[in-house]
């Protein structure tokens, strides 16, 4: 169906005011519209009625009068009795209210009696001229006293005079204000009524949908005990009872994620635990065990070599010893990648001032360290997850970032570690990158910030295409740390 | 004959101690009097045997051989230690010598250079692991800091502010967001007051703004 422009435009414009105004004024509109409406629309429809038939009556009478006075009076206008039908016009204006005037004339249209007395108005005489053959005249004549119905009757055809007769409509008026003032206080007090209940109607209505919207509104801010009470059996009892099954099942499903996400962060803290100790336990045993081995094993190459005539078994004592060592660096190049031993022994800033020297080298990229904390040793957790974030951080620095300086600190803000690790390189656009679920998961972002959230630490980065990146590293410094560190022991084994 | 140079082998892996022993039995005017397999046990030996040379592993279960220098100094006063260790980093040469270690030799260079570190050490030289000098010497001498506070001065109040918010490790967000400017003004006023200072790195700005005072310690 097509909607013309023009109601089109109408339409939008009703429903921005009607939409626009509260529920309460709604129905309180169509409540005093209806009221009014009816209120209106019947004193209208009963004025008009009554007009019509008020006004039919008002002639009917108009000529009943009429030809009564004229009946009356033809006896009297032969007697020539003046007295008489002086009284008799006295006579008929009193029996009947609406008569305004009433007159006679006689053949020659003098006047014979009238109600007027002296001040008889001349121009009533020619306002219903009639001929002596009609049965009567009505005419509506508009005075300054309101409409007149006004009847002419011959008497005896004429020969003898006319009798005239004016019914005026001021009792027909004054009827009809009447009726029309109660007709329109009826329609108020009713529209008083009509308000008063529609006000009470609405608190009915719009109370439980106001507190459902409140209700609402507060799970919406994550409390999920929040409820709303059922004030009635209606639609919006239902309603606020289909609300409350669903915060709870809402409030069920979040117990259940909460106690995942706790299990999941207990589960990812042991793997993260596990790992590590793993790795510091085969770093050590790489360490003190075969290396040492190897030592030795070296050691006795030497002296063999040494001790040995044969010049065939010389040299290949010494290339056994050349494997030898090769191997026992390679070793060592392998426990200090699982685990650094200095991490343990002298802490996070020489352990860090090492990976940045061996990072410089391997990968030719100039890098500033300035660590600037005042606690000489941080907690071994902080000190591992610290470590280790940096160490992810920089791999991924000479993985992708093509940077020419980097640049890591590490310094105290108060009670919080903050480092940064900041490069100059091609960065990248960090809407692309989803860093926890998504199509493809930076896992060593996400590593990074699943270790700093187990510690209640945030990583923030900002990078920007061809500006480079910042990685920031937020970690609270647990407290009543320094005793436990102060002493801290070179053999924790 | 000159007395052999009496040494006390301190390492708690015995395959590598009688690798050590070996190694030593080669040389006639060396003698190996004792083993011990701990710090404590090193430092009962040491004051027992009072050995020329302590030849001294720093992992050691108990005390370890770091702490163990200070002591035997006191318990053996005339015994000299050498530091014979995996651990490669300048980190621990320097707290060794700084305890009074005389000699820092890597296990994986025994072969080679145990036997004229011992002979240096004996002499009352210092011997340290070839490879190993020039990080000791990067570590004595600090990078020169050429910027000084004059140049700061030159920067306006804008500059300052933010490069040492920079340096307090605040994001560019953070920032913006405490100054009431836009991320891309404060990546500006960055730039150009660390190229009126002639630093290249936030580190670098750190250290400056420590050593001149311009941010606090804490």
């Amino acid at each position: 169906m097509k909607i013309p422009p023009a109601l089109q435009a109408f339409l939008r414009r009703f429903w921005d005011i009607a939409g626009g105004v509260s529920v309460r004024s709604k129905i309180l509109g169509i409540v005093l519209g209806l009221v009014l409406l009816l209120g209106l629309g019947i004193t209208v429809q009963v004025r008009q009625a009554l007009t019509r038939t008020m006004a039919a009556q008002l002639a009917e009478q108009s000529v009943s009068v009429a030809r009564d006075l004229a009946a009356r009076s033809t006896d009297l206008i032969l007697l020539n009795d003046l007295f008489a039908l002086h009284r008799l016009l006295q006579e008929t204006k009193a029996n009947n209210q609406n008569v305004a005037y009433a007159f006679l004339l006689d053949a020659q249209g003098q006047v014979l009696a009238s109600t007027y007395g002296e001040s008889f108005p001349t121009d009533l005489l020619t306002a219903n001229p009639i001929e002596p053959t009609d049965h009567h005249r009505t005419l509506i004549l508009a005075t300054n006293q309101g409409y007149v119905w006004d009847t002419a009757v011959p008497i005896l055809q004429g020969q003898v005079g006319v009798a005239r007769v004016g019914l005026s409509d001021a009792l027909l008026r004054s009827t009809l204000a009447t009726i029309t003032n109660q007709l329109l206080l009826t329609t108020a007090l009713v529209s008083l009524i009509g308000v008063t209940a529609a006000t009470f109607l609405t608190w009915i209505l719009t109370r439980p949908i106001l507190d459902l919207a409140q209700a609402a509104q507060v799970v919406a801010k994550g409390n999920l005990t929040q409820r709303v009470k059922r004030w009635a059996n209606d639609e919006i009892g239902l309603l606020a009872t289909a609300f409350n099954q669903m915060v709870s099942e809402l409030e069920k499903a979040d117990e259940i994620r909460r106690e995942r996400e706790v299990l999941r962060r207990q589960l990812l803290e042991k793997v993260i635990v596990t790992q590590e100790d793993e790795r510091k336990r085969i770093a050590r045993e790489l360490h003190d065990s075969t290396s040492q081995t190897l030592t030795s094993l070296i050691m006795g190459l030497k002296v063999m070599e040494g001790s040995c005539a044969d010049l065939q078994t010389q040299l290949q004592a010494r290339e056994l010893r050349q494997i030898a060592i090769q191997t026992l660096e390679e070793v060592h190049d392998l426990a200090m990648q699982l685990r650094p031993r200095l991490l343990d022994d002298l802490g996070l800033q020489a352990a860090l001032e090492r990976l940045v020297k061996e990072w410089q080298v391997r990968h030719r990229i100039a890098i500033d360290l300035m660590y600037h904390v005042t606690q000489e040793r941080l907690p071994d957790v902080v000190e591992t997850a610290l470590y280790r974030i940096i160490q992810e951080a920089l791999t991924n620095v000479a993985r992708h970032a093509q940077a020419r300086n980097v640049s890591v600190l590490i310094e105290q803000r108060g009670d919080e570690l903050v480092a940064v690790v900041e490069d100059d390189g091609i960065g990248f656009d960090i809407s692309k990158i989803t860093i926890g679920d998504g199509a493809q998961p930076h896992l060593g972002l996400a590593g990074m910030q699943e270790r700093a959230a187990l510690l209640g630490g945030t990583i923030t980065i900002e990078s920007e295409v061809g500006r480079g990146t910042s990685i920031y590293i937020q970690l609270p410094i647990p407290k009543a740390v320094e005793d436990e560190t102060e002493n801290y022991d070179f053999a924790r084994r | 004959m000159k007395p052999k140079t009496t040494i006390l082998l301190a390492d708690d892996h015995a395959v590598l101690r009688a690798g050590l022993r070996l190694l030593l039995s080669q040389e006639p005017h060396l003698q190996v009097v004792g083993e011990a397999e701990s710090g404590i046990e090193t430092l009962r030996l040491a004051e027992e045997l009072q050995p020329d040379l302590v030849l001294l592993d720093i992992s050691m279960p108990g005390l370890n051989g770091l702490e163990a220098i200070g002591m035997l100094r006191k318990r053996a006063p005339k015994a000299r230690i050498l530091i014979l260790t995996m651990h490669d980093d300048v980190h621990y040469l320097r707290q060794a010598l700084q305890n009074g270690a005389s000699g820092y030799v890597l296990k994986k260079a025994a072969d080679v250079e145990l036997l004229s570190a011992i002979q240096a050490v004996i002499q009352g030289e210092i011997y340290v692991h070839s490879s190993m000098t020039r990080n000791l010497l990067e570590d004595i001498l600090p990078p020169s800091q050429s910027t000084d506070l004059e140049q700061w001065d030159l920067l306006s109040e804008r500059e300052k502010e933010v490069l040492r918010l920079v340096a307090y490790g605040y994001t560019a967000q953070e920032i913006a967001d405490q100054l009431g400017l836009s991320v891309k003004t404060i990546e500006t006023y960055r730039a150009r007051g660390m190229e009126k200072l002639g630093l290249s790195s936030r580190a670098a700005l750190v250290r400056f703004a420590l050593s001149k005072g311009i941010i606090s310690a804490e």
